[in-house]
């Protein structure tokens, strides 16, 4: 077939029908797909152009455009360099960080005490861990206000310790703030890693009887590596939303020790800054994207291992 | 057999897709063309399928059908035959409407369809994979081509019932698919196609996820449904047993292309290529020079053919028309003995599969019927003698 | 499953999650307790806050507003949702390359991966572009409702086109086999088919919209406070508080006892749909 007939052939009816197809498309999946675009993604495009403008008199932006927002992100402002950002973006990080690997050591346990239940039962179980996750948010965090207040019997035992002054109460503070995130997020931990445990394969574990003596050594080489495309899930569930909360650190952090997401909000709702608040935000979205690329190298790396493991 | 040239259709179909998804129905029905669905059958070929140089490519240059050009008879039991990706599912579903050729004409009774859309052909498909409707009962999946087409309420229940019976799934009428077995879901997919009677029926390999013996059972039940019902069947497989057993003719593609078509018969003893000889069954063959005489230099000794003046090329053999003799029982004065051993005998109940080396080294694949005593059958290491008699051996393409 | 466990580690798993399961229980029990208190100037367990909370007009407008938000939101969410879930499975063009045709599933992703800070402070500053440039949109239930279409969409978007990849592909072939045209085979396969999927869309969305907080905050304005904006405020003010007690109790006793109920109900129709392979 010579080139030209093979063109004529194809194409004409195979493009009408490309082209119904999509027209098909746009008709159906068109009025909800314009409508994410219209109401989120060209408002956060708009977001995050205003880090780009002047702040105006009354917060608002204006022009001319100018990287100074962004400077003052890292701290530099006219009073010179500041470490207050800085360390509020720390604060995050390790408070994000750490509530993963609490809900990781909390989730471990309970995952397979469900796991090595019977069948019939295994659905009630997690459905009592996932249940408090349904609660609200502003609920949740509020139960835990109510046990670390100055009044609760957790602050007094740590006050008649001598850690705490006298009318003070674990929260507001970063203990509290941990406690909150861990809380909050455990359940996002819980159902990923139930989901690889339910579908490990314990034959190999069995085999792995013969070479490794002891308990933990077992578990190691045999049971963990099988569950961490649960474990990596769950961590991207945990860390990522942690990172940015709003509702956790206002409640339970207090004005002393904020986290970037009460933060960036501080600039839009009490003091408007909003070239300032859309820097941040700005900051706080490449951190994140930083985080969960850098997080999909090291686990396509683990995920390598996991079979050498074996 | 003669077809006019093809026609300059293909602008039209894309001005009339294009009228018919952007301008309102009422502007595409003043400016229909003429609409071949809605014209009687041609009264002698209800039932016939004209193909006229169809092909079809797909994006990067995949060549699915390679301009087949066909006739299928009415009230005929046809097989499309071919290994995986050759292009005969993509060909049913051109019949269907599925898929549009990207050139070429296909003619439904006598009409053209090409550019007709799949609801309005009077084409009903039986999937692979059955298709059924979930959410409806088997009952109501049988009557769904009937009420789409309005057919009243009273007429639906009754020709449901009939075919029903046919198929002896009435007692199933109220259940969900999901709650039936394979056999029982192909029945249903298959009274769906047949209740609208429709003047082809497509059937992409439906037997294909159903266990050994209720495949045959079935392949025989269908034969016979189609006989007695009359409607032109056209079925893909790629199983050779299969499209032996029921079929009228046989087409067997290959790459996109029609190899061979014709009776079951003619295609499998006279095959017009190496790959239709092999795809169709076992046999022996080899490439042959021409000698004088009638003869035909073959690996195993010149041979003698029916055919005088014999063309080189490959000839070959079916194992199951070559004739075995122990070495002394073999009658003489025959043209085509050639001597030697047995080293494989592999016994499968009816028949049995020998390899036997000749002298020369070459190697013999003979099928036998085990209608003598087991003991009187061939074992390994024995001597044999061959009869391959001259009519048997064809000259494949001639 | 054969897992040989030693009685040994059994037992230590159990230690170790049970107080898991009661810590994430604590804090909720205790609210509960609490809500009980006596109101000032009384002694003992009362059920005066909760009779209070029935009294009070703020909280029941509260409420009434979120019950609308969702219920309103939730049938545009849905109605958009499921014609991108039904028009993303049946019309993509599976061969094409190239980013137009990851677009639209990058589109619907957006939502759901986006942070509900970063989302509501989106919506805060376009709404007030909008309303400071030609007067409509101000801060208050439509914007809000605006919000919660956007973030609900996505998610019926998935659950109608989980729903729909699950089924048979040849389905919509053979409905135009045994023709049906267009708009038949829509009504008459698509529709009842998906429907689950559009009902477990919709309730997922009103889930959604009830429960929210960070976006619905950013988007409100005087005078439409939802329930969570009203706790929000009440414990930013005063802290913890025992008529806060009493309605989060109401909100979690909810939410259990929903949950309890969808799981008994579940499990019912899993055993009534055993599937009998005939005689």
């Amino acid at each position: 077939m010579s080139a030209t007939t093979a063109d004529a052939r194809r194409g004409s009816a195979a493009r009408a029908e490309r082209l119904g197809r999509a027209l098909r498309l746009w008709v159906t999946a068109g009025p909800g797909l314009t409508w994410i675009v219209l109401f989120l993604v060209l408002p956060s495009a708009i977001l995050l152009g205003i880090g780009f403008f002047t702040s105006g008199s009354y917060g608002g932006p204006e022009l001319p455009l100018t990287l100074q927002p962004l400077r003052e992100v890292a701290g530099y402002s006219i009073l010179g360099w500041s470490s207050g950002n800085i360390t509020v973006l720390v604060r995050s990080l390790i408070q994000a960080m750490s509530a993963g690997v609490l809900t990781v050591l909390f989730a471990y346990p309970v995952v397979f005490y469900i796991v090595t239940r019977p069948p019939a039962a295994r659905p009630l179980l997690l459905l009592f861990i996932v249940l408090p996750s349904w609660t609200n948010q502003v609920v949740r965090t509020y139960a835990w206000m109510e046990l670390l207040g100055p009044e609760s019997a957790l602050s007094h035992l740590v006050q008649s310790l001598g850690l705490l002054q006298p009318h003070l109460g674990l929260f507001p503070g970063v203990l509290a703030m941990q406690i909150g995130l861990t809380y909050n997020y455990l359940p996002y931990m819980v159902v990923p890693l139930y989901a690889a445990a339910e579908k490990l394969d314990w034959a190999l574990v069995e085999a792995g009887r013969d070479l490794y003596a002891s308990g933990p050594r077992l578990f190691w080489n045999t049971v963990f590596p099988q569950t961490l495309p649960g474990l990596l899930s769950g961590i991207i569930l945990v860390v990522i939303p942690a990172f940015g909360d709003y509702v956790v650190p206002t409640l339970l952090g207090g004005g002393k020790s904020m986290m970037i997401g009460s933060l960036i909000a501080s600039q839009f709702l009490e003091t408007p800054n909003w070239p300032y608040g859309a820097a941040l935000t700005i900051f706080m979205l490449v951190f994140t994207c930083a985080g969960l690329l850098a997080f999909r190298v090291l686990s396509k790396r683990l995920g390598g291992a996991e079979e050498s493991m074996m | 057999m003669d077809y006019c040239a093809g026609t300059p259709w293909r602008r039209a179909n894309v001005i009339n897709g294009g009228l018919r998804l952007m301008a309102g129905p009422v502007v595409s029905a003043a400016m229909k063309p003429h609409d071949a669905a809605s014209e009687p059958a041609v009264a002698d070929r209800r039932g016939q399928i004209v193909l006229e140089d169809i092909s079809r490519v797909f994006a990067a240059d995949v060549v699915a059908v390679d301009r087949i050009n066909l006739v299928i008879h009415p009230g005929e039991f046809f097989t499309l035959l071919g290994p995986s990706g050759c292009g005969k599912t993509t060909l049913l579903r051109m019949i269907a409407g599925f898929e549009t050729p990207d050139s070429g004409r296909i003619l439904v009774s006598g009409r053209e369809m090409q550019a007709v859309p799949a609801h309005r052909r009077p084409v009903n498909t039986v999937f692979q994979s059955y298709a059924l409707f979930p959410h409806l009962t088997v009952a109501e999946n049988i009557a769904f081509g009937l009420r789409m087409r309005g057919v009243a309420k009273a007429e639906r229940r009754e020709r449901t019932r009939r075919i029903m019976e046919l198929l002896q799934i009435d007692a199933f009428a109220n259940r969900n698919p999901a709650q039936l077995s394979g056999g029982q879901r192909q029945r249903v997919a298959l009274a769906r196609a047949l209740v609208n009677e429709p003047e082809v029926v497509l059937l992409d390999e439906p037997l294909s996820a159903l266990d050994a013996k209720l495949r045959a059972e079935l392949q025989v039940e269908l034969m016979r449904m189609q006989k007695r019902l009359g409607m032109t069947f056209i079925f893909v497989t790629h199983d050779q047993h299969e499209a032996l057993v029921m079929s009228d003719r046989i087409g067997v593609m290959q790459r996109g292309r029609l190899l061979q078509v014709g009776p079951v018969l003619d295609v499998y003893e006279r095959p017009s290529s190496v790959f239709v000889a092999e795809f169709l069954g076992l046999s022996n063959i080899w490439p042959v020079t021409a000698l004088p005489g009638g003869l035909i230099d073959t690996p195993l000794g010149p041979l003698a053919i029916g055919n005088p003046d014999p063309a080189s090329g490959t000839a070959m053999i079916r194992p199951e028309k070559i004739w075995m003799y122990s070495e002394s029982g073999a009658p003489t004065g025959r043209p085509n003995m050639v001597a030697g051993v047995v080293r494989e005998a592999i016994y499968m109940g009816a028949s049995t599969q020998y390899r036997v080396e000749l002298e020369n080294g070459a190697p013999l694949l003979v099928y036998d019927t085990n209608n003598q005593a087991a003991e009187r059958s061939w074992r390994p290491g024995e001597a044999v003698t061959c009869e391959l008699k001259p009519e048997n051996i064809v000259l494949i393409g001639s | 499953m054969a897992i040989s466990m030693g009685k040994s580690t059994r037992r230590s798993l159990l230690a170790m999650s049970l107080p898991v399961y009661l810590l994430l229980y604590a804090p909720l029990l205790l609210i509960a307790i609490f809500s009980f208190a006596p109101p000032p100037l009384a002694k003992g367990q009362t059920f005066y806050w909760y009779a209070d909370l029935l009294h009070s007009p703020e909280v029941i407008a509260a409420f009434r507003r979120s019950l609308t938000l969702a219920i309103g939101s939730s049938i545009l969410g849905t109605a958009l949702g499921t014609l991108m879930g039904f028009g993303l499975y049946r019309y993509r063009d599976r061969n094409a390359t190239g980013i137009a045709s990851a677009l639209p599933s990058l589109i619907i992703y957006t939502p759901i991966i986006m942070p509900s800070l970063v989302f509501g402070i989106s919506e805060l500053i376009f709404f007030s572009f909008i309303h400071s440039a030609t007067g409509f949109l101000a801060a208050g239930l439509l914007t809000m409702g605006i919000a919660h279409v956007t973030f609900e969409a996505p998610f019926v978007a998935l659950v109608v086109f989980a729903r729909l990849s699950g089924l048979d592909p040849n389905m919509f072939e053979a409905s135009h086999d045994l023709y049906a045209d267009a708009r038949q085979s829509f009504l008459h396969l698509t529709v009842p088919v998906i429907r689950p999927a559009i009902i477990g869309g919709f309730l997922l969305a009103f889930t959604l919209s009830i429960d929210d907080f960070t976006i619905s905050f950013f988007t409100a304005g005087p005078g439409s406070t939802t329930l969570p904006i009203y706790i929000y405020s009440a414990v930013a003010r005063k802290g913890v508080s025992p008529d806060i007690n009493a309605l989060a109790t109401l909100m979690i006793a909810t939410v259990i006892g929903t949950g309890l109920l969808q799981y008994m109900f579940t499990r019912n129709r899993a055993r009534k749909l055993v599937a009998r392979p005939g005689d």
